[in-house]
């Protein structure tokens, strides 16, 4: 049985307004995985969550608990919204290092939920429309498993931090110590010179100025990199995680076979898995509603996946096209992606339109363009008209300075560089940090959970100046590990093969702060 | 002549309001009328009108131009005068006499002496005086060119050199310093000679085309049909063909003419005059004009063909001369003076913008309405272009770039719309950055010297109150331009790549025949003290000051952005997209942006709440770090602590620690302020500042820690009041925590 290998990881949703009363208790579920696992199990794992919710809420009315560490199992609480919580449960390992961290696992569920309300607008709304909450589910339930599933198959040069292939053969692989160089919930940011940075510019106002007076975003790609955004920085995080899994120019590929030397092993495997969760054990099968569209044609509300792989595509104009959406079945036309900014509350059409390793998202209020799908063409056209020349020029500009895969890679150091104000991040190629030991990567895991708790007491103390912190440990295998933390900024460091003073290692760090980063982790 | 002194003050704007046109003509007129004149005679090298009586000769200097001006006299002997030419030193007089005597006249002693050909074989075409350094005077006969040089000491010729050809008539310009030489049947074969200060060039022959109108008749091409035109600097050769009704066009060149494609015409009689390198094609009998500029490479006109228009003519005629005739281009208007008549059949053009009215003895002077030219088209791009190029109003032309483009972006016009204005603007600036022609008027227009008054004559430009600061040469700078113009040789029978140069070079000569001191030092410097600044007739003159329209970067900032910024209404961000592409265009043209422009950047990415973007900007360098950026962003910073803190960074990677270790404080960081300025050798800062803001966090160590700092690292505050004192408050705070 698949079910019961993924019982080491247990992740739910469930709304603390719901089912209040004796016998209504399954009310409250709004979402379980694995869903085949026992009513009963799931609401005695719910029913914990809930007691430590109303426990911890006494002392902490606004911050309830944000994780429980037991024997076995940590829980990693979230509250994406009022009184509906997201709970993760982990099994810890026998090792004495832990191998999650919190703060990683709680910003899965952060970005799952971002990311679902982009596509559908927040759990409460959904849940007002419709009391019965069955529809919820089924969207939650879909969403969620193709989240999961969204397995942006690693590349070989990945630097980013969002490409998990979360399961794995049948299990669900979540980030673990081996992901300490990432951050989710940031973006990575393509270094460009003036010139190229103005031509960009230029170019995001000629787009955005395609739709008449209207005002539009935009966001552009480099590869999996973003080039220039002028949404919200939430509203970006959300697109670019939803662009690097499904749009860039190498998500497109991944679907493609070319793909299967990397994974040659785990393929059948990996299908096996997947008819394993796509179809729930019959027993929660009505109650999730089946996500399967083919089975669920007799279904009169029509289930939107945005996450589904493999299902996005190049059309000839240059702009993606995808039928997750919908088509208009006289026409033939795809409907045109809608999402909801978190900023303004606005929903807007998502047109992309690719020219090789270049990705524009083109984002229109759906309120603006009153005759719906023949006005986004026919802003589409104008983008096209207007901007195609601009477009090729900057995919150019931009070809001729990217540094390739290893662009952003140091000799000699393997980081993580954080910048908080702006949720960027940069790290060292994902290639290039599994050359390091497992003792390294444990070390600066828990050196990483080390600062999150110090910057979480910070805030708890609520000062107003942001810390200097700085933290160097010296791992079993003589590997520096090292950390600073300067205003908003974040800085992860292992050093390997290094000398053994601690000078050396701050020296480095020196070096480092100076020729990459403008000496902004400089001291002294 | 008598009415002159009493012609009532010119009623401006009264002529200026009705009808179209691009072109015009300002009342008053120089009068010429001189009693007993045997005619009028216009000598190109020196710009003089020249009306001879019986036994004097009155000479009025026509450049620059000026109605009011006084004619000088000369006394001359009494004969038959076909033509005559002051020489370029205006020392001498040449009176052509007859077909084959020419006689020379010294100004200074009054001596006298004529040059005589053999009646018998050839005769005397005309003649011109030369600046070329081979010879001083030209003869055109009959058998070929004769160049001599005068010799006043010996009162003769020298014959330098002969040029033998078959010369039925020919056509000279001194701008151009051209001689085009017409020969054969048809007199369609021509040989041209370009005698300047440098060289003596002769062109390649070349022949005109002439369309045929039967099989056996064959035209022949007149005097009157050829015009030689330079423009930009470029000599251009215009010939008539009347069966075609076509005026062909051709480029001469040093080595070779090429032909450049023809313009249409309307009218049997045809004149040509060329006003700031514009191209103003006469079609004399259907009484319109039509106006080409021959830098692009189309031969589309500017506008449609307009009638000319009188500017600035009194409506309530003071003198008695009215004969009641209408004029027909001032449509209807009660103008009814004969005077008033555009293209009489009296009218003679003089090269190279001024016409003359040979039955009522006036002079009228052409000008070009740049405002009603720019508003007559919506190519907004090629507008500015046009305005760009013009040298003779530049001011005009400047201030009409400036509103053009301020009203796009008022409009909210198509950002590509504005990107192209701006870049047409920025292009031509960087262009007369290289060459030189722009920085010639940086310098006074730093010190912003508005001398001269803004007469009205014309209508308005758009915000002259605001605007109109004029630019006044120093005439030392006048000068020297106008002797390297001397210096070097004149325009440009080059090659088309060397045709930047000499458009440079003509630019100097157009500013030095502009300026009021001439390049001759001898003639009028006495009779130009009549030359007076609140002469109300000439528009042009007080962007006669300014040699460019080319509008620098901060110019931009300061009437386009800066303006509009205060006018617009609404989203900022269309602003911003504008200033984008500014950056763009200056960005490949190298020309580098003041903070000004980016601080205002800032203020409208803040006042939008688009701090993430401000962001994006301030990390990609887009905005060039500089202490005024870095200013702005700490201001705008108030609002949002993740733009300050952009600020700060840039401060310190400015390298201005003084100002960074400040704001530090300011903020609570001060012992990372200490740190800093141990590090950088900070010391301008008073410790109290430090003290204080240690106190003020209430943290014992923290003030502990500090005062500890200075006595340590600051000799002396041992001593000082203020190291007492916090260790005073120090004490306090920790024996209240003891307790």
């Amino acid at each position: 049985m698949g079910v019961s290998s993924n019982e080491s990881i247990e992740l739910c949703i469930f709304d603390l307004r719901r089912g209040q009363h004796e016998g209504q208790e399954l009310d409250k579920i709004l979402f379980f995985f694995p869903a085949g696992l026992p009513f009963s199990k799931q609401l005695s794992v719910i029913g914990l969550s809930e007691g430590l919710i109303t426990f911890t809420r006494i002392f902490s009315p606004e911050a309830a608990c944000e994780v429980i560490e037991a024997e076995r199992h940590s829980h990693v609480f979230h509250e994406p919204e009022p009184d509906i919580w997201m709970v993760m449960v982990v099994e810890k390992s026998n090792d004495s290092e832990p191998i999650w961290r919190d703060d990683a696992l709680r910003k899965v569920l952060k970005e799952i939920h971002s990311l679902f309300v982009m596509f559908h607008g927040s759990i409460r709304a959904m849940l007002e429309k419709e009391p019965g909450g069955e529809l919820t589910r089924r969207h939650l339930y879909s969403f969620i498993m193709d989240y999961l599933r969204a397995c942006k198959k690693p590349s070989p040069w990945d630097n980013c931090c969002c490409c998990y292939d979360f399961f794995v053969g049948k299990k669900l692989t979540l980030p673990s110590f081996r992901d300490c160089l990432k951050e989710r919930g940031t973006v990575q940011m393509l270094t460009i010179g003036r010139e190229a940075a103005i031509e960009v510019q230029s170019l995001v106002r000629v787009l955005e100025s395609s739709a008449g007076n209207t005002p539009c975003y935009s966001l552009i790609l480099f590869q999996d990199l973003l080039v220039s955004t002028t949404l919200s920085p939430d509203d970006t995080i959300n697109l670019f995680a939803y662009a690097v899994l499904r749009l860039t120019p190498h998500a497109l590929s991944s679907g493609a076979s070319s793909w299967s030397y990397l994974r040659k092993g785990s393929t059948a495997s990996n299908v096996a898995a997947e008819s394993n969760i796509t179809h729930p054990s019959s027993m929660s099968e009505g109650f999730y509603g089946s996500s399967d569209i083919s089975s669920g044609e007799d279904n009169h509300y029509h289930v939107v996946r945005p996450l589904q792989s493999d299902k996005w595509s190049k059309g000839k104009d240059g702009y993606l096209v995808t039928d997750l959406w919908g088509a208009e079945v006289a026409t033939w036309v795809f409907a045109t992606p809608t999402v909801w900014l978190q900023q303004t509350g606005e929903k807007m059409y998502l047109c992309v339109f690719q020219h090789r390793s270049l990705t524009l998202m083109l984002l229109i209020p759906v309120s603006s363009i009153p005759n719906g799908e023949q006005g986004v063409v026919a802003v589409k056209q104008q983008v096209l008209e207007n901007a195609s020349h601009k477009i090729l020029k900057v995919e150019e500009k931009l070809s001729k300075g990217w540094g390739g895969e290893n662009a952003y890679h140091v000799s000699g150091y393997r980081y993580l560089l954080i910048d908080g104000d702006r949720n960027v991040s940069r790290a060292s190629p994902a290639t290039k940090v599994t050359t390091l030991t497992k003792e390294s990567l444990l070390a600066m895991n828990k050196l990483r959970q080390e600062v999150e708790l110090e910057k979480s007491r910070a805030k708890l103390e609520s000062l107003n100046c942001e810390k200097d912190l700085e933290m160097c440990i010296r791992a079993k295998n003589n590997a520096w590990v090292i950390s600073r933390v300067t205003r908003g900024n974040e800085l992860y460091m292992v050093l390997e093969k290094a000398n053994e003073t601690l000078l050396y290692a701050s020296d480095a760090v020196e070096k480092f702060s100076d020729r990459y980063c403008d000496g902004t982790f400089s001291v002294d | 002549m008598s009415g002159k002194a009493s012609t009532s003050k010119p009623n401006i704007g009264l002529g200026g309001s009705d009808g179209l046109s691009h072109a015009y003509i300002q009342y008053p007129p120089l009068r010429c009328n001189v009693p007993g004149s045997s005619g009028l005679f216009y000598d190109d090298g020196n710009r003089l009108l020249l009306s001879p009586t019986a036994d004097q000769v009155f000479s009025w200097k026509v450049g620059p131009f000026d109605p009011l001006i006084d004619p000088e006299t000369d006394s001359i002997s009494e004969g038959p005068i076909i033509a005559i030419r002051y020489s370029l030193d205006t020392k001498v007089i040449a009176i052509q006499r007859s077909n084959h005597e020419i006689q020379f006249w010294d100004r200074e002693t009054g001596g006298t002496f004529s040059h005589t050909c053999r009646p018998e074989s050839e005769s005397i075409l005309g003649f011109f005086w030369t600046d070329s350094q081979q010879c001083d005077i030209v003869l055109v006969k009959t058998s070929g060119l004769d160049l001599f040089a005068y010799n006043p000491e010996s009162k003769s010729l020298q014959l330098v050199q002969t040029k033998k050809l078959n010369v039925s008539w020919f056509v000279y310009t001194h701008e151009s310093r051209l001689v085009l030489l017409a020969s054969g049947m048809q007199c369609k074969t021509f040989h041209g000679f370009q005698i300047s200060s440098a060289d003596i060039v002769r062109l390649p022959r070349f022949e005109m085309a002439m369309a045929k109108s039967e099989a056996n008749s064959k035209p022949v091409l007149a005097a009157d049909d050829v015009f030689i035109v330079t423009v930009y600097g470029r000599i251009y050769c215009l010939q008539v063909d009347r069966v075609a009704m076509l005026l062909h066009s051709y480029r001469l060149y040093r080595d070779a003419v090429i032909q450049q494609g023809s313009l249409p015409l309307y009218s049997n009689r045809i004149a040509v005059s060329v006003v700031d390198n514009v191209l103003l094609i006469h079609q004399v009998d259907a009484k319109v004009v039509i106006l080409y500029d021959l830098f692009v490479d189309s031969r589309a006109p500017i506008s449609a063909p307009l009638p000319l228009l009188l500017r600035g003519f009194p409506r309530s005629s003071t003198s008695s001369q009215s004969s009641g005739r209408e004029s027909e281009s001032s449509g209807g208007n009660l103008l009814s003076n004969h005077e008033a008549v555009t293209y009489a059949n009296t009218w003679t053009f003089l090269v190279p913008d001024l016409v003359c009215d040979v039955a009522n003895k006036l002079l009228w002077k052409f000008n070009l309405d740049s405002e009603a030219i720019s508003s007559s088209s919506s190519e907004v791009p090629s507008v500015l272009e046009f305005l760009q190029r013009r040298k003779l109003e530049a001011n005009k032309a400047k201030q009409l770039c400036l509103g053009i483009t301020r009203t796009l972006i008022l409009e909210h016009r198509p950002v590509p719309v504005v990107a192209k204005a701006v870049n047409v603007l920025v292009t031509s600036y960087s262009h007369s950055i290289k060459t030189g022609s722009y920085l010639k008027g940086l310098k006074p227009d730093k010190t912003s010297t508005s001398v001269v008054q803004n007469t009205g004559a014309d209508v308005s430009v758009i915000g002259t109150d605001v605007f109109g600061k004029s630019i006044l040469h120093e005439s030392t700078k006048r000068v020297d331009s106008g002797s390297f113009n001397k210096a070097s040789t004149v325009s440009s029978l080059d090659s088309e790549d060397e045709s930047q140069t000499a458009n440079s070079k003509h630019n100097l000569k157009e500013s030095q025949v502009e300026g009021k001191v001439s390049n001759d030092i001898s003639l009028g410097t006495g009779a130009h003290g009549a030359y007076v600044m609140q002469s109300s007739l000439q528009s042009g003159q007080e962007e006669s000051q300014l040699t460019s329209a080319a509008i620098s970067p901060d110019e931009i900032y300061s009437f386009v952005f800066s303006p509009v910024d205060e006018e617009m209404v609404g989203d900022p961000s269309y602003l911003v997209a504008c200033i984008i592409e500014f950056l763009h265009s200056a960005n490949s043209e190298k020309i580098r942006v003041l903070p000004n422009v980016y601080v205002l950047i800032i203020q409208l990415l803040a006042r939008n709440e688009r701090y993430a973007e401000l962001g994006l900007f301030v990390l990609n360098k887009i905005l060039e770090p500089s202490k005024e950026v870095a200013l702005q962003l700490l201001e705008s910073g108030r609002q949002n602590a993740q733009t300050r803190k952009l600020g700060l960074d840039m401060l310190r990677q400015l390298g201005l620690h003084h100002d960074y270790v400040l704001l530090l404080v300011q903020d609570g960081y001060y012992l990372e302020a200490l740190r800093y300025a141990r590090k950088y050798k900070v010391d301008t800062i008073r410790p109290s500042l430090f003290l204080e803001a240690a106190f003020v966090s209430n943290d014992s160590q923290h003030l502990a820690a500090v005062l500890r700092f200075f006595t340590d690292f600051l000799p002396g505050f041992k001593n000082t009041s203020e190291h007492n004192r916090y260790c005073r408050i120090l004490n306090e705070m920790n024996s209240s925590m003891t307790v």
